[in-house]
């Protein structure tokens, strides 16, 4: 009987990055994490050991030259996955800068080679690697002696059944490395700048016998660690039964006379544009879409780009939040969308929430970082799509600048993502500024076609009756219908 | 410093004086935890780390005791610890106590204030284990 090797797949440990890595990282592999100083390798290592490590499956972490075992220790200690309780069991730290400074660089191996004979770790990290062969200086060549040594290395940690990762700085992935051709996996981690703001950014280069998530994938350093922000294709399943949602009884909204203009109510699992001019109640009608699914029981999850987050949030929003039946996902500087949807998804997890708002989408579009703003059309049409695929209704706020030469619902092109929109305008009546609102689209749902007047209180949204006497609304300056004189025709 | 490792180094080199140990008992058992340390530490953060904080202890220790200040040049690569012992044994045994206890104190400070409390707890373990079961502290010269 022939059977196929069953390669393992390790837990990383690292938030967001099995996802990309489509599973975990191959047991035995030899990998080499990258990337230009400062932009977390050293982290990202110690995070994966830290998780990986047990007193059954130990770890061996070479510091070799570069920054001091001591600093090392200093800084990684302020992260949560830091254990010291672990040092000198699970994980042992090998210094071997005294190998190293001799400059020869069998030395250095044989000190490897003796450690990971004695200790039998299945984890074994060399920190920075590229560092063993610039002190060597025992070959004009670099290259030569770099490949040397990690080809060594590889065939000594397979045989040993150790998966290996490889720490160095390097500056140009397109260099002609043979070390790239060597390692089984290659993360290369980097930090991209754009006008004032910096992004990270990780790629897996390579991953043999891994269908790795391609492209750059944003993540974060907090005090947790390293969290990797994979794309909404890969986070999110489809297990959401298109049928059973449209099934489903129909959302309310809150507001009265809203649902029937709706149809019956907001379909469950659409995503609704609510647009309209700076103070129409575009808010206002979010914040009622929320309360009236915690009034039936449902939670919710907002994200909410303001543009002053010290000013105080609506009411009844901020007693959904201090109730715990809506999730709030706050503005955090240079943000990418993926993050955002990853927020999103940990909130509606959290909550089970069914009903989400992004208010506003001006806001959001701000909240990002300069480098994901050109994209952000196609990035939210992916991040609408992942929120339908796990079910939750989603309301938008558009920030509209009200033209009365023209209709338009968004200006980055939203209306036609979304299901269902809902326009509010300004309308001048009588010296009067007055509101109106309409909806202006239900997918596959009939709806209401009519333009009805609304105020606000401090109840909320009012909606009132249409203006039949008013033509011309639209343009913002609507006229007295002409009514025929009931006189007309006769002598004065 | 305030932990329990210092409070047991100072009581155990403090007793050991009192009990009639000699200076030479004394520098037997102050270079005996150094030893340890070099042991446990060496293979973490390299022999040229350790001597280095070795060289700040002594320094800093060096302003209580002058006579301990003993001069060192240039980049310290290891830890000179025949140097102490040859120091604390040509002093009494009331001040190599002293002397030992603030070096060893030091030390561990140090190490404190670098990567925490908790870890150089772990790191150093292992030394003051031995160091206060007190065997090293018996004369076996004579």
């Amino acid at each position: 009987m022939t059977s196929k090797v069953t390669i393992n797949r390790l837990a990383t440990g690292v938030p967001g990055l099995d996802e990309i890595l489509a599973g975990g990282l191959p047991e035995f592999s030899f990998n080499l994490i990258a990337g230009q100083p400062g932009c977390g390798k050293t982290t990202l290592a110690h995070q994966i050991m830290f998780a990986l490590a047990t007193p059954e499956r130990p770890a061996i972490y070479f510091t070799v030259l570069g920054e001091p075992p001591l600093k090392m220790l200093r800084y990684q200690q302020q992260f949560d996955f830091f254990d010291t309780e672990v040092i000198n069991k699970s994980i042992r730290f090998i210094n071997l800068s005294d190998d190293a400074l001799a400059g020869e660089l069998d030395r250095v191996l044989k000190r490897i080679v003796d450690e990971v004979t004695q200790h039998s770790p299945a984890l074994v990290f060399v920190d920075s690697f590229r560092s063993v062969v610039l002190a060597s200086g025992t070959d004009a060549n670099p290259h030569n002696s770099l490949q040397q040594f990690v080809q060594q290395l590889g065939v000594l940690m397979a045989s040993w059944q150790a998966t290996t990762f490889l720490i160095g700085e390097y500056f140009i992935e397109t260099d002609a490395n043979p070390v790239f051709t060597v390692c089984d996996g290659l993360i290369w981690l980097r930090q991209s700048v754009q006008r004032n703001s910096m992004v990270r950014k990780m790629e897996i280069m390579k991953m043999r016998g891994q269908p790795t998530l391609p492209g750059l994938h944003t993540f974060r350093i907090g005090t947790s660690g390293v969290e990797v922000f994979p794309p909404a294709r890969a986070t999110t399943p489809t297990d959401v039964s298109a049928n059973a949602l449209l099934q489903a009884p129909r959302l309310l909204m809150g507001v009265p006379g809203l649902d029937d203009m709706l149809g019956g109510g907001l379909p469950r699992g659409y995503s609704l544009l609510v647009a309209g001019p700076s103070g129409s109640g575009k808010s206002i009608l979010a914040a009622a879409f929320l309360a009236e699914g915690a009034r039936g029981g449902e939670t919710g999850v907002i994200a909410a780009f303001e543009q002053n987050p010290h000013r105080s949030r609506n009411r009844i929003v901020a007693d959904l939040i201090a109730g715990g039946q809506v999730g709030l996902v706050e503005n955090q500087a240079g943000l990418s969308i993926d993050e955002v949807l990853c927020m999103l998804m940990r909130e509606i997890r959290r909550l089970g929430a069914s009903r989400v708002v992004i208010d506003s989408l001006s806001g959001f579009e701000l909240a990002l970082a300069p480098t994901f703003r050109e994209d952000f059309r196609e990035s939210l049409s992916n991040l609408v799509t992942a929120l339908a695929a796990v079910g939750v209704t989603v309301l938008m706020t558009s920030e509209l600048e009200d033209r009365y030469t023209d209709l338009r619902f968004s200006p980055y092109g939203a209306a036609f993502m979304t299901d269902a929109i809902i326009v509010q305008r300004y309308i001048e009546v009588e010296s009067r500024l007055r509101r109106v609102m309409a909806v202006a689209k239900v997918r596959a749902s009939a709806h209401s076609d009519q333009l009805r007047e609304y105020g606000i209180d401090a109840e909320g949204i009012h909606i009132g009756e249409m203006l039949p006497n008013q033509e011309g609304l639209l343009g913002g300056r609507p006229a007295k219908k002409a009514v025929p004189r009931a006189d007309a025709g006769l002598p004065s | 410093m305030q932990s329990q490792e210092s409070d047991g180094i100072a009581a155990f080199l403090s007793r050991t004086a009192s009990d009639g140990a000699s200076s030479r008992q004394i520098a037997s058992a102050v270079t005996s935890a150094f030893q340890g340390i070099d042991q446990a530490l060496t293979p973490i953060i390299g022999k040229r780390g350790v001597a280095a904080l070795y060289k700040r202890t002594v320094h800093l220790a060096g302003r209580t005791h002058s006579w301990l200040a003993v001069p060192m040049e240039g980049v310290p690569t290891a830890m000179d610890v025949a140097a102490l012992a040859g120091a604390l044994e040509a002093r009494t045994a009331a001040d190599a106590a002293a002397a030992g206890t603030l070096l060893l104190q030091t030390f561990h400070e140090l190490l404190t204030t670098l990567v925490g409390p908790s870890l150089t707890e772990r790191l150093l373990r292992p030394v003051w284990a031995v160091f206060l079961s007190g065997p090293s502290a018996k004369d076996t010269t004579t």
